[in-house]
């Protein structure tokens, strides 16, 4: 009884907590229309979201795309078609790992970065004192913050995917002796800009919202305290890997139709 | 300083709290309170902690609502305020908080300008000279560049101060502001409130349990505990109260009518017991 009860208490939870999540998403998309003439507020954020996390995702996209090289060169040069390198990387890429791993490297150091620093400037009375002096603080705070990220979140997953290719053409063409030209051309004639490119896209940019909304949402809701603000960063690492992995499945089923 | 006036009694209120009971947390915090704060005069609000004082500043800037009762500020009920009617009357208002609350990405001079970059469209040459003048007003113009982190507690406090007045707010709000502080700065921040409210004509209300300092500026004051008002008065008067709550807290004694102990079951039925 008492179990169930908890469980109970647990589902009630989460679906409040949804609720205020959405009902936060609404006032931070109102926020945001506010911004259009202050934008520099949001070109402020999307440095501090998007370059700064432009290292990390640099060097994982050239190392996972030299590892598809040499992983999809093993492969393919059984079936006597390693000339389709190229397009195996480029695809991986493009449609799957681009959008998946930038989102979760993005949530591993923008996200909690995001929810540590809202969390803090509550548990320091900065939003407090913002609202206080009549500035609403998330149309000052989060809604720029949030922008960022959603702007940051596609451009960051198109780089990642261009040096992978990058680092599958250093070590196929380079390493392993792939044709250039076969390379290249496989590539351009396998990759379509509107099923592959644009699927990647939408990938990305879904995942960007859904990772900055539970950032900006998390630090926003934590409890003010250095415990409270631990476990709200611990929160949005692990909901927005979640999230990206869940949301990845959905959106490859709808554009693939087959499910 | 030294004139006999009550604010409850006085015409001529800026905020009136009337019978408000409010819950936090399943805690009454306040009990049927009642008083008036005086328009430009410096009224402290005294009380031992987790008495109610700082959910009272709450109160005034419309950050809780009471579950019963009024408060009226200015001729406004806050808690029937909307939204957009609550921003225009806490753009004329100030709540220095305890922790100063600066932004820490901002240096002294852009958390300054922070109100009037947010609520006014001045010229920057303008903006420099305004913020320099609330800079200066504190002692603090030299420091303009420097960032929160390299500041200590009471310079903090003082760059709060001077973002808190740069909108030339009708009342200012100051919560614990010598908590924390050494001797000289404590003197420095008494100074300053008592300047503010005689140059600027703000109405101040300084929330405290530092007793000396605290009468030190104040016209009137109030002390608060239990979630009512336990005393009021000159601080004069205050001082000299023969009510056991205002003794025990003017005097700073353990035991009185607030007690020691909180409340715990037997003692040795508790130590004989194995499980916390």
């Amino acid at each position: 009884m008492n179990t169930l009860r908890a469980l109970g208490g647990i589902v009630i939870n989460s679906v409040e907590r949804l609720g205020r999540a959405s009902l936060f998403l609404y006032e931070v998309l109102l926020g945001s229309w506010e911004l259009i003439r202050r934008f520099y507020l949001v070109v402020q954020q999307v440095y501090a979201v998007g370059v700064l996390t432009l290292l990390i995702i640099l060097v994982s996209g050239l190392f996972v795309g030299m590892v598809l090289g040499l992983q999809g060169y093993n492969t393919l040069v059984k079936f006597g078609s390693a000339n389709s390198l190229g397009l195996l990387v480029a695809l991986s890429l493009v449609r799957e790992l681009g959008p998946v791993v930038t989102a979760l490297l993005f949530a591993g150091r923008a996200g909690s970065a995001l929810t540590a620093e809202i969390g803090l400037m509550k548990a320091t009375e900065q939003i407090a004192g913002m609202e206080m002096m009549a500035v609403n603080p998330i149309t000052r705070i989060i809604a720029p913050r949030f922008l960022g990220g959603v702007i940051a979140m596609p451009l960051l997953a198109a780089l990642f995917s261009a040096i992978g290719v990058l680092g599958g053409h250093l070590v196929g063409v380079g390493l392993l002796g792939v044709d250039a030209g076969a390379f290249w051309s496989q590539m351009q004639n396998g990759v379509d800009f509107r099923d592959d490119i644009l699927n990647g896209v939408v990938k990305s940019v879904v995942f960007g919202v859904v990772c900055t909304w539970i950032a900006v949402f998390e630090g926003y809701d934590a409890v003010p305290t250095s415990e409270g603000v631990a476990s709200a960063t611990n929160r949005t690492v692990v909901y927005s890997s979640l999230a990206v992995l869940g949301l990845d499945f959905i959106l490859t089923a709808l554009t693939l139709g087959e499910v | 300083m030294n004139q006999p006036r009550s604010g409850a009694q006085d015409g001529d209120n800026l905020v009136d709290i009337r019978d408000v009971r409010l819950s936090l947390g399943g805690r009454q915090i306040l009990k049927g309170i009642t008083f008036s704060i005086p328009r430009g005069k410096v009224t402290a609000i005294m009380g031992g902690s987790g008495s109610g004082k700082t959910t009272l500043l709450n109160l005034f800037g419309g950050r809780l609502k009471p579950d019963a009762g009024q408060v009226i500020v200015d001729g406004q009920s806050v808690p029937d305020l909307k939204t957009k009617e609550l921003y225009e009357l806490r753009k004329r208002m100030a709540l220095l908080f305890q922790t100063g609350a600066l932004f820490t990405d901002l240096s002294v001079f852009e958390n300054v300008a922070f109100p009037i970059r947010e609520h006014t469209r001045l010229s920057e040459p303008i903006l420099r000279k305004v913020v320099l003048m609330k800079l200066e007003t504190v002692g603090l113009r030299g420091a303009r560049q420097l960032m929160p982190s390299e500041l200590s507690g009471g310079m903090a406090r003082r760059v709060a101060l001077a973002r808190a007045i740069v909108m030339e707010p009708m009342m200012i709000m100051y919560d614990e502001p010598f908590t924390g502080l050494d001797p000289i700065s404590k003197g420095v921040i008494a100074k300053l409130i008592r300047e503010l409210n005689q140059s600027l004509g703000i109405t101040s209300i300084v929330v405290s349990h530092d007793v000396p300092e605290t009468c030190s500026i104040s016209d009137y004051a109030y002390l608060v505990g239990d979630g009512r008002i336990i005393g009021q008065g000159t601080p004069a008067e205050v001082q000299q109260s023969k009510s056991e709550y205002v003794r025990q807290f003017m005097d700073g004694l353990p035991e009185g009518p607030v007690p020691y102990q909180y409340p715990a079951g037997d003692y040795v039925q508790d130590l004989l017991q194995g499980t916390a």
